[in-house]
């Protein structure tokens, strides 16, 4: 059964058309790979699929967040009622933290329980006033959280959230920089997911694979971001 | 003086509120919004003339002060009676004007001084510290626990009342142990409902050493503005015609009406039970199909359902799946009334969980609502699973 479609064809095929539901996702690159333009196309694939979706931002606020989708034509205006953002930076930065309807505040990236907190809101009321009973969280990243506190309280954030993840049969996509941490994080990290997003970039080129979600890894896909920040799969290249 | 918690029904069951001196612990699990019931105290406290420290580890006091007025609670008001002990600008680089500031936040030892030195300076006051769970995870466990254990003291010493909100993460069995039952004079858990969301949040008081608390268990709400709002969850009952559904209603409830003409339901079934310190609001839905379009509307907020059958006639079984359906409790925590079990004949239970292909998490129970057996069991047995994700 695959309750939930990446909307990139290539890859959704491959993986027998898309990811079960009850998934937790690393998505795994180095620094300017194009993990966020991934991730925020998987998200948008969600959205205009009548699905539910949270980001957690920890890098760009909440306003900067919708900005990325109008300028990448992808709008979200649609879809607000089922878009929710936890903003963990305007705080931060000392701009104004008034809520809206889809951008809630945290204190910073450290605030595990305000974090949790609206999540857990943001999958309630999508759940229980909008009757939506598909979701897609994704935490952008784990690498900026980790500066901000330890690897144990990230774990123990996770170790929630993912199983809720799983018995509301969400799928959930964790972002976290290749290269950056040590061995223990990132085995830490990876006990919590069912699969990897694997971004690399090779001279000058993208690609990306899947593991973990199907018997044996896929191949490599070369990719393209083109001007409206969508994704692409280049055809020609059998890697 | 004992310091109120400023929700009625805790301050009943906790002997009028918190004595001077003594420590109170917000045991809150992730993801609900446990902190407002403290925010609320310490506001109420602060418009009684109390003064108060908030020892702020993971916001900004200036973010904490706008997290209040979110809920009309203007700290502004009460400058001179609040003082902040900021034990977060420094960590992010922020600056800050607090009468008390920890320059490392990350250290332990910084944040005890500054909160001897802010204890110190203050009596007959409330001290509120924004998460423990938070210094917990910057300082160390066993760390931050012995740190605490000094900090109730001295509070107790200057007669100040404490409020800790401690987000309950998967910490070592040792550190929930300690917190739960040796460090804090009273515990009040703060939980949330549901398994695949959480639905609906509870409290409870789970210890308080000056008094007997009562062990009951409240549902609640929060409000924007306003605060903790005490709240009776809605429970619905629906099933085909003729089922039993207002009968069961009615013997179910403390109290009950229902808008019923020639014996058949046209409008809804309303009671109120009272349960072992659990209350809720019990709505029936008619059963004829000409009510079908509105069931929808009465379905809306339920936290679970009761799907009454007339054990006598399968064929109305399928009807009673899709009720579920139409009235959009679909997936709600679900119990199956075997009604009329008191008729011979009656299918059994068993049979009727087979016939209406019911999935595991749908119990089958054995009623007769005329002759009220098995209703208070179907009721305990629904409020379980209700609440069965804590
Ligand atoms: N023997 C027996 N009769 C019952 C029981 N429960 C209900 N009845 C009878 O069944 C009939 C219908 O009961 P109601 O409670 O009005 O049923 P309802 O489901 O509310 O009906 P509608 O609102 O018209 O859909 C009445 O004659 C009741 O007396 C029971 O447990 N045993
Ligand atoms: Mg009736």
């Amino acid at each position: 059964m695959t309750d939930y479609e990446l909307g990139i064809p290539d890859i959704d095929d491959a993986l027998g058309g898309g990811i079960r539901g009850g998934t937790n996702i690393l998505v795994l690159g180095p620094p300017m790979s194009g993990k966020d333009t991934i991730i925020n196309n998987i998200i948008y694939h969600g959205l205009a699929s009548k699905e539910a979706a949270i980001i957690v931002s920890t890098e760009e606020s909440g306003e900067d967040m919708l900005e990325w989708f109008s300028n990448s034509g992808m709008s979200v205006d649609a879809y607000m009622n089922l878009f929710g953002i936890v903003d963990c930076v305007s705080a931060t930065l000392g701009l104004d933290v008034k809520d809206t309807a889809s951008i809630r505040r945290v204190s910073g990236p450290m605030n595990l329980t305000k974090i949790s907190v609206n999540i857990t809101n943001y999958f309630n009321e999508f759940w229980m006033k909008r009757g939506v009973r598909k979701a897609r969280l994704c935490v952008n990243s784990l690498s900026t959280m980790l500066m901000y506190t330890n690897l144990q309280a990230i774990f123990r954030f996770l170790h929630v959230h993912t199983r809720r993840i799983k018995t509301a049969n969400s799928i959930g996509f964790y972002i976290v920089e290749d290269g950056v941490h040590d061995a223990q994080t990132m085995e830490t990290f990876k006990q919590l997911f069912d699969g990897i997003i694997k971004v690399e970039v090779e001279e000058g080129h993208q690609f990306m694979q899947i593991i973990g979600l199907t018997p044996q890894p896929t191949k490599w896909y070369e990719f393209a971001i083109d001007d409206d920040n969508k994704l692409n799969i280049k055809r020609r290249s059998d890697i | 003086m004992v310091i109120p918690i400023a929700l009625p029904i805790l301050d009943e069951s906790m002997g009028g509120g918190i004595p001077p001196g003594k420590s109170l612990l917000y045991c809150i699990q992730p993801g609900v919004e446990g902190d407002v019931f403290g925010m609320q105290t310490l506001y109420y406290g602060l418009e009684n003339g109390y003064k108060a420290v908030y020892i702020s580890t993971s916001s900004s006091p200036d973010y904490v002060r706008e997290r209040f007025r979110e809920f009309g609670w203007e700290l502004e008001s009460y400058e001179g009676q609040l003082d902040f002990v900021d034990a977060y600008s420094h960590f992010v680089g922020l600056d800050s004007n607090e009468k008390y500031v920890v320059d490392d936040p990350d250290d332990i030892n910084n944040i005890d001084s500054v909160v001897i030195d802010a204890t110190k300076n203050t009596s007959n006051s409330i001290i509120m510290c924004e998460s423990l769970s938070s210094i917990m995870d910057m300082c160390g466990e066993i760390e931050t626990i012995a740190k605490v254990n000094e900090w109730t003291r001295l509070s107790m010493l200057y007669d100040n009342t404490s409020i800790y909100n401690f987000t309950a993460w998967h910490y070592s069995d040792e550190t929930i142990k300690k917190i739960r039952s040796e460090v804090f004079n009273s515990v009040i858990r703060v939980g949330g409902i549901g398994e695949r969301v959480i639905f609906g949040q509870y409290f409870g008081v789970m210890k308080a050493d000056w008094c007997e608390p009562s062990r009951k268990t409240f549902l609640f709400r929060i409000v924007r503005p306003g605060g903790v709002r005490v709240y009776i969850p809605k429970i619905l009952v629906t099933g085909p015609f003729d089922a039993g559904k207002t009968t069961f209603v009615h013997a179910l409830s403390t109290r009950a009406v229902s808008v019923d003409r020639f014996g058949t339901t046209v409008a809804l079934d309303h009671g109120h039970i009272d349960h072992k310190g659990l209350s809720a609001d019990i709505f029936g839905t008619p059963g004829q199909e000409r009510f079908d379009p509105i069931l929808k509307l009465l379905g809306g907020e339920s936290m679970g359902v009761f799907l009454v059958v007339d054990s006598m006639r399968s064929n109305t079984f399928a009807r009673a799946k899709d009720m579920l359906k139409l009235t959009k409790t679909f997936g709600l925590p679900c119990i199956v009334i075997a009604n009329k079990q008191d008729v011979p004949g009656a299918a059994p239970p068993e049979r009727i969980k087979i016939e209406m292909a019911l999935p595991d998490d749908i119990p089958v129970v054995p009623v007769s609502s005329k002759e009220k057996t098995g209703v208070v069991e179907a009721f305990e047995m629904l409020v379980d699973n209700i609440m069965r994700g804590l």
